[in-house]
């Protein structure tokens, strides 16, 4: 199983590159919360034994070939949706949102798990089309596959979510080949008819949330509270930054809500300014890219649509999250890969960095 | 791998290249163009400047005792504007605090314009308060807690209108100092009596206090201090000990006028000045109000019909009486009118003017003939009627205004002064020939209890006309010494010596047995003296108002008392009872510290 071709073909720089921003994530989750509990590095240890866990899960998904993935998507894709409608029904309430299953050590986030699965199933579904996209409506048993688990996080509620995988749906049919000409006609219907079906399937908050970042100072005290606080953070870093640890006043005074979570680009770029968020920004350009890499090197479609498929939600994943921090984005909740504290991101983008290695090291076809 | 793939992975790369740059690129707008915009913005998160009051100084009587100091109090404020007008924030703050949600809104709605600085929403709050604030604060980001000096007055009403009172500026007073002498919104500031009149010695200079403060608006750690100046003390001219002694008799005489059964009593003013400096020894107005629960009691006080907010002493204005005779008997020496032996016989009621009706003394009371020592003695009303028709009424206008009387003493120290008026001839304004016998005996004129203390110290010191003045002193508070009151002589009477001690003579006779004043001549100390009864009103149902005129002791004055007590009656009734309270304990207790 270990063969030392494998070994060959392992991805060094990939899995390097994620360490480089998981090591920088501990180390900002450390500076955010070194106040927030009796015990300084709480938080901390609890992110370390998730990211060991995580590294687990990649090293057992590394050695097992990954047709096998291919072979169990459709089962892949059900216990998914099957998750999702538990969630959906049994779920832990939070914030007026249900997303959590409560598994008392960890709390289960199944629509972060939901990503990774819909981009396999769905990359076995178009690898068995073929490139067979010449009708407008060849494209339509994808987004049906989709759009199961899509409606199930949207009803949860969560838009950001259920966003990105739309976003992985169009990345991957366009990688499968799909006619260019469709997919931006898909995109202009979407937004003549999705759009508004979907503006009236939202919730209040979520509307607010949408546009808000266009001019937080029209509700600067709720919904554009953390924007203007967290554009303060970032451009108050200027180009060299506050220093982490206590020095960014905006984030140890308590200015920047969820200063660990969802916007810790925000505390980081006040901690390292402009030189520091742009070697973050690089860092992640070399992981997807990376990712592509891998892409194009696998020795079949589906290897190559499963690359492309989390290449997408990463980089969606960087531009919503650190286009929110700095307020060209919608608040929508969604984490920066490896960066966010939280278990179910970390473990599914583990996950997925360990199918893509798994992809990387069995690209060659031919065997000697 | 196909061309088209190849072609396709390009631009997929090409999009993730873009998603970068989109992101650095606003970034660098954020972090490096606009980067001087958002440190300030941090800073202004985190950076507050509290200011300090500083405490006013105090003020103390002419021996030193305490009459207004301060003592440390908290007040709540709220800091920032953004976070504080919260609905939730201004709910939780209504219920502890006690006050209505509209009143909290509309002092935020008063103050946030004019001023960076916290805007006070409750003064002198309780350590419960307190207390119920630090425990909700992070449900209450933006309040805190600001501990001010109160000014508290120990002495309660002790000399309380002449001290006065302190409150929050008022929209007015903010139009005319605010921006000028630097005031803000919440400040307290004198509002009357000495306490306003040297608003701007007694006012200390802020100090301020830069601190870090998180998002809830607690303080996280000073960066920086400039200490408060405490104000300028003052050492006023009274005398706490006789101010005691002059407010308790004159509650005790009234009261114990309407105890008696007198319903018209209830008000009354007394002054006693240093004949020999024009310093206000004591100034009391009946009935007085306590300064320091001045603003609980404020709608009470308001709406007294006998005005306890109103310093008598020296916005009240009195007929005067028969204290006015030693203005016509002084004229009428001085001039030659009379010369210490002339006599004029006092045979009851007597028509002066052909169709006026006929005039007399007192109750009817005839006084055979007197010279004028003797006619200020019993006070006959003929001798001055005589001697008023012989000299016309310009003579007596021309001394009466020599003393000070129809325009103001010239007292400075605190703000209020009336001038009242004199029954002078005034053009377009009908004369009768009468009227020179209406104001011969003191009627028609209208003067307050510190004139007619001023006028008995011109009287005492044979002339001399000290502007009369309360504020001795004002020392810094390293007890520099800025200010010191020197006696200021506003008009020096051109009268013979011979007139003076006529009239001494006078009014010596007074307080000896067959005065109107007798019963003084049992207190141990010689005192000169002149009671009145001032007509109040034509209505004979309305009492006259008693007063008293004097100075002790007679020959080598210290002291001249003035005592009006409104319809208090006859002078010997209430008046001249009340000053001789006022002397003995005054003289009593000076005898018992020099016999120790």
């Amino acid at each position: 199983m270990f063969e030392r071709r494998l070994w060959r073909n392992f991805d060094w720089l990939l899995l390097i590159n994620v360490l480089a921003i998981v090591g920088i994530s501990l180390i900002i989750i450390a500076s955010t919360t070194i106040n927030a509990t009796s015990d300084p590095l709480f938080y901390v240890k609890r992110q370390a034994v998730r990211f060991a866990v995580g590294f687990f899960l990649m090293l057992i998904i590394v050695s097992i070939d990954y047709t096998y993935f291919y072979r169990f998507a459709p089962y892949i894709y059900l216990a998914n949706v099957a998750l999702l409608l538990l969630v959906l029904f049994a779920g832990k309430d939070s914030g007026g949102a249900q997303r959590w299953i409560d598994l008392k050590v960890f709390e289960l986030q199944p629509s972060e798990f939901a990503k990774l699965g819909i981009i396999i199933s769905l990359a076995r579904h178009l690898a068995a089309q073929e490139g067979n996209f010449e009708s407008f409506f060849s494209s339509l048993p994808a987004f049906l596959h989709v759009a199961v688990p899509m409606v199930l996080i949207f009803k949860q509620p969560d838009l950001g979510t259920s966003l990105v995988f739309i976003v992985i749906l169009f990345g991957m049919l366009f990688m499968a080949g799909a006619n260019f000409k469709h997919l931006l006609t898909y995109i202009f219907i979407g937004i003549v008819v999705g759009f508004p079906l979907l503006w009236f399937n939202m919730k209040d908050y979520q509307r607010m949330r949408l546009f808000i970042f266009l001019d937080p100072y029209k509700d600067p005290l709720n919904d554009g509270y953390q924007i203007i606080q967290s554009l303060i953070a970032v451009g108050s870093g200027g180009i060299h930054g506050k220093g982490l640890f206590a020095q960014g006043t905006q984030n140890y005074l308590g200015f920047l809500l969820e200063q660990h979570t969802d916007f810790i680009f925000s505390a980081f770029a006040e901690g390292t300014g402009f030189v520091g968020s742009v070697i973050l920004l690089v860092l992640f350009m070399f992981l997807i890219l990376r990712i592509i890499r891998i892409a194009s090197q696998a020795k079949d479609s589906f290897g190559m649509l499963v690359c492309i498929g989390v290449a997408t939600m990463m980089t969606f994943h960087v531009l919503v999250n650190v286009g929110m921090t700095i307020g060209i984005m919608p608040v929508t909740g969604m984490p920066l890969p490896f960066m966010s504290y939280g278990g179910s991101s970390l473990l599914m983008n583990m996950m997925a960095i360990g199918v893509v290695l798994n992809i990387g090291m069995r690209r060659q076809k031919l065997m000697f | 791998m196909t061309k088209s793939l190849q072609k396709r992975l390009r631009f997929f790369v090409l999009a993730v290249l873009i998603v970068t740059m989109l992101l650095t690129a606003r970034l660098a707008w954020l972090q490096i163009y606009q980067y001087e915009y958002y440190v300030a913005k941090a800073e202004n998160n985190r950076l507050r400047e509290l200011p300090i009051t500083a405490a006013r100084g105090e003020i103390r009587d002419r021996n030193g005792e305490v009459l207004a100091k301060n003592r440390p109090g908290f007040a709540v404020s709220l800091l920032d504007l953004e976070k504080a007008y919260k609905d939730e924030v201004i709910a939780l703050l209504s219920e502890i605090l006690a006050v209505s949600p509209e009143e909290i809104k509309s002092k935020i709605a008063t103050q946030q314009y004019k001023s960076f600085a916290p805007i006070r929403i409750a003064d002198d709050v309780s350590t419960e308060i307190v207390a119920k604030v630090a425990e909700h604060q992070t449900e209450l980001p933006g309040v805190i807690i600001e501990t001010t000096p109160v000014r508290i007055y120990p002495g309660q009403t002790l000399a309380a209108h002449v001290l006065g009172y302190v409150g929050t500026i008022q929209a007015d007073q903010y139009q005319k100092w605010g921006k000028e002498k630097g005031y803000r919104i919440s400040d307290i500031v004198g509002q009357t009596g000495i306490e306003l009149a040297f608003e701007e010695y007694l006012r200390g200079k802020d100090g301020a206090e830069v601190v870090e403060t998180n998002h809830y608006g607690q303080r996280v750690r000073e960066l920086g201090t400039v200490p408060p100046v405490s104000g300028n003390n003052l050492t006023l001219t009274l005398d706490a000990r006789l101010q005691r002694i002059v407010e308790k008799a004159l509650a005790d005489i009234i009261v114990g006028l309407q105890e008696g059964g007198n319903s018209q009593a209830g008000k009354g003013a007394v002054v006693a000045i240093d004949p020999n400096s024009g310093a206000i020894r004591a100034m009391a107005s009946y009935p007085a109000y306590n300064p320091n629960t001045f603003n609980q009691d404020y709608l009470q006080l308001m709406s007294d019909s006998d005005l306890p907010l109103i310093n008598k002493a020296i916005a009240g204005a009195y007929p005067i009486g028969s204290t006015f005779k030693m203005i016509v008997g002084t004229a009428g020496l001085e001039e030659g009118f009379i010369s210490p032996t002339t006599r004029f016989v006092c045979v009851g009621r007597k028509v002066y003017f052909r169709g006026e009706p006929p005039r007399g003394c007192h109750g009817g009371a005839v006084h055979g003939a007197s010279n004028v020592v003797r006619a200020l003695q019993v006070s006959c009303n003929n001798f001055f009627f005589e001697l008023g028709k012989i000299m016309g009424i310009d003579t007596i206008i021309e001394y009466a205004e020599d003393f000070g009387l129809g325009k103001p003493t010239g007292l400075r120290d605190v703000p209020g002064e009336v001038k009242g008026t004199l029954l002078r001839r005034e053009e377009g304004k009908p004369w009768y020939p009468g009227n020179v016998l209406t104001a011969a005996i003191g009627q028609g004129h209208a003067i307050t209890p510190l004139q007619l203390a001023n006028y008995g110290a011109i009287l005492a010191n044979k002339g001399t006309h000290y502007r009369p003045y309360l504020v001795q002193t004002i020392t810094s508070p390293e007890g520099k010494t800025i200010f010191s009151a020197e006696p200021e002589v506003l008009n020096k009477m051109d009268v013979s010596e011979t007139t003076w001690q006529t009239i001494h003579e006078g009014l010596k006779a007074v307080t000896e047995p067959g005065g109107t004043g007798s019963s003084l001549r049992t207190l141990p100390v010689k005192v000169a003296a002149k009671t009145g009864s001032a007509q109040a009103s034509q209505d004979d149902s309305i009492l006259p108002h008693s007063l008293f005129l004097g100075f002790a002791p007679a020959d080598n004055p210290e002291i001249a008392l003035a005592v009006i007590v409104e319809h208090g009656g006859l002078g010997y009734q209430a008046a001249v009872p009340l000053a001789k309270q006022i002397l003995a304990e005054y003289y009593a207790e000076d005898n018992v510290e020099i016999n120790e």
